[in-house]
């Protein structure tokens, strides 16, 4: 939660994430290279290398893509959400083994620089049959070096929480670039229908599981309440509340948290200053509202992160009556402090 | 109108997990175990598909790191190749087989060659020569990669004269469907050494200096193979560039050179040749029995 740079420290679940990472590449490039090895004994080691690096970061980018509407649809995928930027820096690095030997392959020792080569060897770029692919797979290289370049907090808070997931949400056109460079390349070669079937089976599974995180969030956006007074909203019994967990209201498009600590109720902001985790699936530790995303924390009267760190969220007027929660939407200025609604 | 909703995300349980504690909760640990194990499934089933799937790999060879010395006769036309004997044939006359040569990396002989003939102030052409190089060959066809960097002529003989001149025959004017490609990574250097992955590749190739090849496949599968030149001999490279690694058509005056056959393309005697028309059509990508192999 610091914006200078702090060496990430290694506690015993990222070691078991990168452990996991790890084992899984060791376990499909054995598989992959042996198979090709003995069922290829005319096989050349480039060619080997390229495929193998190419298709286990094809299939870490699907897991990738996977996690966070998983996560969204089940918490119990959140241990897989929480060090997936492992798995991002991870497939970043083995697509670029692919990239790196696949332009060192079929651009270097020409008569032209590697890269111009890239780009001017096969220039069809009106023909879908003849487009040139590897280009498009440079472009997805590029978006990943940038995502692993800046995956590290560091570099959240210095561009902001804003630029950087918009950065980071750039991993939807990698994707799709990822997706042209198979179908216009390697598939316009191989004639084997499986590698058709699971691109198009790997992106029915991501759109669905997306489809299907989006959709319920929608739904439950849908659930109209209306009774209203002097700019509160009644959006609950105090009797549905529960102790240090909260409830999220979203009253026009922003999305409070209302979290019951120690007899009262506060309202805050629903939305982590790190990468916009939901405050409100989170819960009371320590004394703190602990987003379920990272873990980052915020005081519940007055929003803002216990010192030394410096996040700070809106807070809410929160009011109890009979037994009923009311809310105002009007948000204070963030860190603003409240005293909370005794129950 | 103002909107309200409200959303109930609030936990069954007591259960929460956050990254940063040493051990996740009991019920997520669970959970994420038989993820891992999904995966573990996913991901080995994943790695058989996709390597049982690939196309069988070429048989071409390329003698990395090995070179080999060639005695023949130099030739610098059509394209510069050694005419060496192969054998005998069945009459205990000598058979001869021609090696084309190419560059290091993705360049044609012809700079090696001109720097050869430069420093040494010789013309090598109809000269008796021993070479040395890096043999690659397949499905009969047998080329080799002469670098600068290495001693290519170990020996010049004398003038070998008209006795070895290639044995010439017109094969008429032919309309021939197939790919162009390198003959450097299609021999040996790549696997594939074709189709749309290789196809920059090729194109690299071709326009550093290889002469083109055209690869042709008959009805039942057979493969012949093709040297690409202009109608009046002229190098072809610039002009094939976009008709690389796809179905092409070629209309050309078709020459047998000893063991080879060259095509010399018409004006505007190349075109894409569309998949529909080559499935379609009637016209599968073929040749003329006569100058099949």
């Amino acid at each position: 939660m610091s914006a200078s740079y702090t060496a990430v420290g290694w506690n015993r679940q990222k070691k078991h994430y990168d452990w996991l990472i790890f084992g899984f590449c060791i376990l499909y490039l054995i598989i992959f290279i042996g198979v090709t090895i003995i069922y290829n004994p005319q096989y050349t080691f480039e060619t080997v290398l390229i495929r193998s690096a190419g298709t286990l970061a094809i299939l870490l980018l699907h897991i990738i893509l996977a996690i966070g509407p998983l996560a969204r649809i089940n918490k119990k995928f959140l241990p897989l959400l929480y060090n997936r930027r492992h798995l991002g820096v991870t497939m970043f690095t083995i697509a670029l083994v692919h990239g790196s030997f696949a332009i060192l392959q079929f651009h270097a020792l020409g008569n032209t620089n590697p890269f111009v080569s890239l780009f001017t060897s096969n220039t069809q770029y009106n023909s879908v049959a003849q487009f040139p692919f590897q280009a498009l797979g440079f472009f997805a290289l590029v978006i990943f070096l940038l995502m692993a370049a800046t995956s590290h907090d560091f570099w959240l808070h210095n561009l902001s929480p804003k630029i950087w997931k918009t950065l980071h949400m750039l991993v939807y056109l990698a994707y799709l670039l990822i997706i042209l460079h198979v179908m216009l390349g390697v598939v316009q070669y191989e004639n084997n229908p499986v590698f058709v079937c699971m691109i198009a089976a790997g992106a029915l599974t991501l759109i669905s599981l997306h489809l299907i995180a989006g959709t319920r969030e929608v739904r439950k956006d849908n659930q109209l309440f209306n009774l209203k007074e002097q700019g509160y909203f009644f959006v609950c019994n105090t009797s549905e509340m529960e102790e240090s967990r909260a409830k999220i209201f979203c009253i026009d498009t922003e999305r409070i948290a209302v979290y019951k600590h120690g007899g009262k109720l506060y309202a805050i902001h629903n939305v982590c200053k790190h990468q916009g985790g939901p405050l409100g699936e989170g819960k009371i530790l320590d004394g703190c509202i602990t987003c379920p995303w990272h873990g980052y924390q915020y005081l519940p009267g007055n929003g803002q992160s216990p010192p030394p760190f410096k996040e700070k969220v809106s807070t809410y007027d929160v009011k109890v009556a009979d037994g009923k929660v009311w809310l105002n939407p009007a948000p204070y200025p963030e860190g603003t402090e409240r005293a909370g609604a005794v129950i | 109108m103002i909107k309200q909703y409200q959303i109930n995300y609030t936990m069954k349980n007591d259960e929460f997990y956050i990254g940063w504690m040493e051990k996740a909760p009991q019920g997520f640990a669970k959970h994420i175990k038989k993820v891992l194990l999904i995966l573990l499934v996913a991901v080995t089933i994943a790695a058989l598909l996709l390597a049982f799937s690939q196309k069988q790999f070429a048989t071409g060879n390329f003698e990395f790191g090995k070179l080999t010395e060639v005695k023949g006769v130099y030739f610098n036309d059509p394209v510069p190749f050694l005419k060496a004997v192969n054998g005998k044939d069945i009459f205990g006359h000598p058979s001869f087989i021609t090696i084309p040569l190419i560059g290091f990396g993705k360049t044609g002989a012809a700079g090696a060659i001109a720097a050869i003939e430069k420093q040494k102030n010789i013309s090598l052409n109809r000269k008796q020569v021993t070479m040395r190089g890096t043999l690659l060959y397949n499905d009969g066809k047998l080329l080799m990669q002469i670098d600068a960097n290495d001693p290519i002529v170990v020996e010049i003989g004398a003038d070998a004269g008209n006795a070895l001149l290639p044995v010439v025959s017109n094969l008429g004017e032919q309309v021939i469907h197939g790919e162009i490609v390198d003959p450097k990574c299609f021999f040996g250097v790549m696997k594939p050494g074709q189709g749309k992955p290789h196809k920059d590749c090729a194109i690299r190739c071709i326009l550093g200096g290889i002469a083109p090849v055209l690869k042709v496949t008959d009805k039942k599968g057979n493969e012949n193979y093709y040297l690409i030149l202009g109608a009046n001999g002229e190098k072809m490279n610039e002009a094939v560039k976009n008709f690389v690694a796809e179905p092409v058509s070629l209309q050309a005056k078709v020459v047998q050179y000893d063991d080879w056959i060259i095509l010399y393309v018409k004006e505007k005697g190349i075109r894409q040749f569309s998949y529909i028309q080559e499935h379609f059509g009637g016209s599968i990508a073929s040749c003329n029995p006569t100058c099949m192999k």
